[in-house]
């Protein structure tokens, strides 16, 4: 099957900088795909850079590659040369984005419900109350409790882990085809972390969108992913299904990833945890 | 609701400070009101002044001025004008709504164009009108108010004649209110561009420097993956972020404009209380300058208070955390 996102060759550049070199990778709907990498790899700016976002309030320029999508209509179109109004047709639309920031991310001075009900009424044509209905139910889709009080609130007046359901909310209150998480737990605890991504693999297998997940943490990859990207230093090091990459590891790097994942009884007959030992890569 | 009522509370008692201060400083100014006012009306005679000075209750102990003063002012009474003869409540009120018109003008003028102009040199900083908009906030910035007034009135009222040189109304004129208002706002023009300008090259550096703060932001960024226009991006979700530090200096700032406004008016010959404030200074009318320290002690106070509402108002994240 054609994949439903299919990034060819993607180079990005900050100025003299390049964040992300020559990066290729598809995602076929219904399945998800994890990139893993360490700080500063290029994973988010190669996120943005499917968002087309890149371009709009940072100095970052799409160098090279296609990004080719197969949209509503079934049409394959690419990305990097679509035109801003026609990027605006498929942002938070057909493609949306849950960033890495829960607690910022949310404009502190508009109310959760109105943040949400705006691309519902911007891309779905609904009025305001049919707006509010359909936040409503992704309010109980992301299992906000109470969500009819919730959606008065304002971002400050809730907890980290609700600000992020609100976000992802909104990143699905479209049905986009394509949902991007940029380290979508990174920022909780573990107990709403593990909610968080069962939430998500629900609404995969309930909506059959693909999911582009990025993460630091291996354990995700483990629980989520159907396939990964390892990058490092701007570059994909390695890529494969998650069974082989778990198995049979080729690239240094990805070993060292790995390696630094505990595991149940890894330090059974030791008097004291073991301390971890440090990734260290050079490439 | 509650923390309203407090700095209500403590906002009385910071005025009642500035009615016994102001009524000690004048006290013990140098110069003896009762002969000013004897000399006035031609006779120098100790028994005339005498009599003045009962009159007027100077011959009490300073303690029971202040005392009776203070009980005036709580009932509304600032006393009685030396010089006019008038009551000083009527006198400053005659004269408040000049120097409201102003000063209001001057600020709206200042906030709502230095906003415009902020966003647009915070979206486009390459644009050759945003480097002119740099150098005119910085000359902006340092220009004296009087130079300003004054090289306005030789420019558009000396040479091109396009507006009046001072006062408030053509007395020539005598048309319906519509024609009238027409005339206010054609003489406030000058005056109030004088007063704002200096605010204006202000509130657009600071609306700058807040915008493209606010640009980079997650939520703006938030906005833009929704798919949103620019436009409202920029004006609905940016904006109410980037004006809040605007409205906190607006406020802040309005003393200083009141004082600015004295200045103004003497320039342009407005009649406001400036004006009523700089002739009370020379004719020793106590009273009237008292009161015009009182009305614009309190303004301040009242200004800061609605500041603080309409800071709620913009931002949510006071209206329940109550801090600040
Ligand atoms: N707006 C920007 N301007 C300049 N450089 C940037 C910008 N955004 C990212 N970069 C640079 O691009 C590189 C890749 O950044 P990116 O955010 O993609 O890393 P990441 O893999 O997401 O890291 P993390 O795991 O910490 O989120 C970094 O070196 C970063 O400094
Ligand atoms: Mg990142």
């Amino acid at each position: 099957m054609d994949p439903l996102l299919s990034v060819r060759g993607l180079t990005v550049t900050f100025g003299s900088f390049t964040a992300v070199e020559d990066v290729s990778f598809d995602i076929h709907a219904g399945q998800t795909l994890a990139v893993v990498g360490e700080s500063g790899s290029g994973k988010s700016v190669t996120a943005l850079s499917i968002m087309r976002l890149v371009e709009l309030g940072t100095r970052g320029k799409i160098e090279a590659g296609e990004i080719l999508f197969r949209n509503s209509d079934g049409e394959v179109i690419d990305l990097v040369r679509q035109r801003e109004d026609q990027m605006r047709e498929i942002r938070g639309n057909q493609i949306s984005m849950i960033f890495q920031e829960p607690l910022t991310s949310l404009n502190p001075v508009y109310s959760v419900g109105d943040q949400v009900a705006e691309a519902v009424i911007l891309h779905q044509g609904l009025d305001k109350e049919a707006a509010n209905e359909r936040v409503l139910d992704m309010f109980r889709l992301v299992r906000i409790p109470e969500p009819e009080e919730r959606m008065a609130q304002f971002p400050h007046e809730m907890s980290g882990g609700m600000r992020q359901r609100v976000m992802i909310a909104m990143a699905l209150s479209c049905d986009p085809k394509v949902l991007i998480a940029d380290e979508p737990t990174t920022a909780l605890d573990v107990t709403i972390q593990a909610q968080i991504l069962g939430l998500m693999r629900d609404l995969r297998e309930q909506t059959g969108a693909a999911v582009l997940i990025i993460t630091h943490d291996m354990g995700v990859v483990a629980e989520v992913a159907d396939d990964v990207v390892v990058m490092n230093r701007a570059k994909v090091v390695e890529r494969g299904p998650v069974t082989q990459i778990f198995e049979s590891a080729t690239e240094p790097y990805t070993q060292a990833l790995l390696a630094s994942v505990p595991r149940l009884g890894s330090m059974t007959g030791l008097d004291k945890p073991a301390p971890f030992e440090l990734v260290e890569y050079q490439p | 609701m509650k923390q309203i009522t407090a700095r209500i509370a403590w906002s009385l008692g910071l005025i009642l400070a500035v009615i016994v201060m102001c009524f000690t400083l004048i006290h013990l100014a140098p110069g003896d009101v009762a002969i000013v006012i004897a000399g006035d009306s031609g006779a120098g005679d100790p028994e005339v002044i005498a009599e003045i000075r009962e009159d007027l209750g100077l011959d009490q102990p300073f303690v029971v001025q202040l005392g009776g003063y203070v009980g005036d002012v709580a009932q509304g009474d600032l006393g009685t004008s030396y010089r006019f003869n008038e009551p000083v409540t009527d006198l400053i009120t005659t004269r408040l709504w000049p120097t409201f018109l102003l000063v209001g003008t001057a600020v709206s003028f200042a906030i709502v164009l230095g906003v415009l102009v902020g966003v647009f040199t915070a979206r486009r900083p390459e644009n050759p009108i945003s480097h002119g908009v740099t150098v005119f906030s910085l000359t902006g910035y340092s220009m004296p108010v009087f130079w300003t007034g004054l090289m306005l009135v030789i420019m558009f009222a000396s040479n091109v004649r396009w507006f009046p040189v001072s006062g408030m109304r053509d007395v020539r004129l005598d048309g319906n209110w519509l024609e009238e208002w027409i005339d206010i706002a054609h003489h406030l023009v000058l005056p109030s561009i004088t007063l704002g300008v200096i605010y204006l090259a202000q509130y657009s550096r600071l609306s700058r420097a807040s915008m493209l703060e606010v640009l980079q932001s997650d939520y703006v960024r938030t906005a833009r993956a929704k798919g949103l226009a620019e436009r409202r991006v920029v004006y609905k979700h940016a904006l109410r972020n980037a004006v809040i530090p605007v409205v906190t200096v607006a406020g802040l700032q309005f003393g200083q404009m009141l004082s600015g406004a004295l200045l103004v008016e003497t320039v342009f010959n407005w009649p406001g209380l400036g004006r009523l404030a700089s002739d009370s200074v020379f004719q020793r009318d106590a009273p009237v300058l008292l009161g015009i320290l009182i009305c614009s002690a309190s303004l301040v106070v009242i200004i800061n208070i609605l500041t603080d509402l309409v800071y709620r108002l913009i931002d949510p994240r006071i209206r329940v955390g109550g801090a600040s």
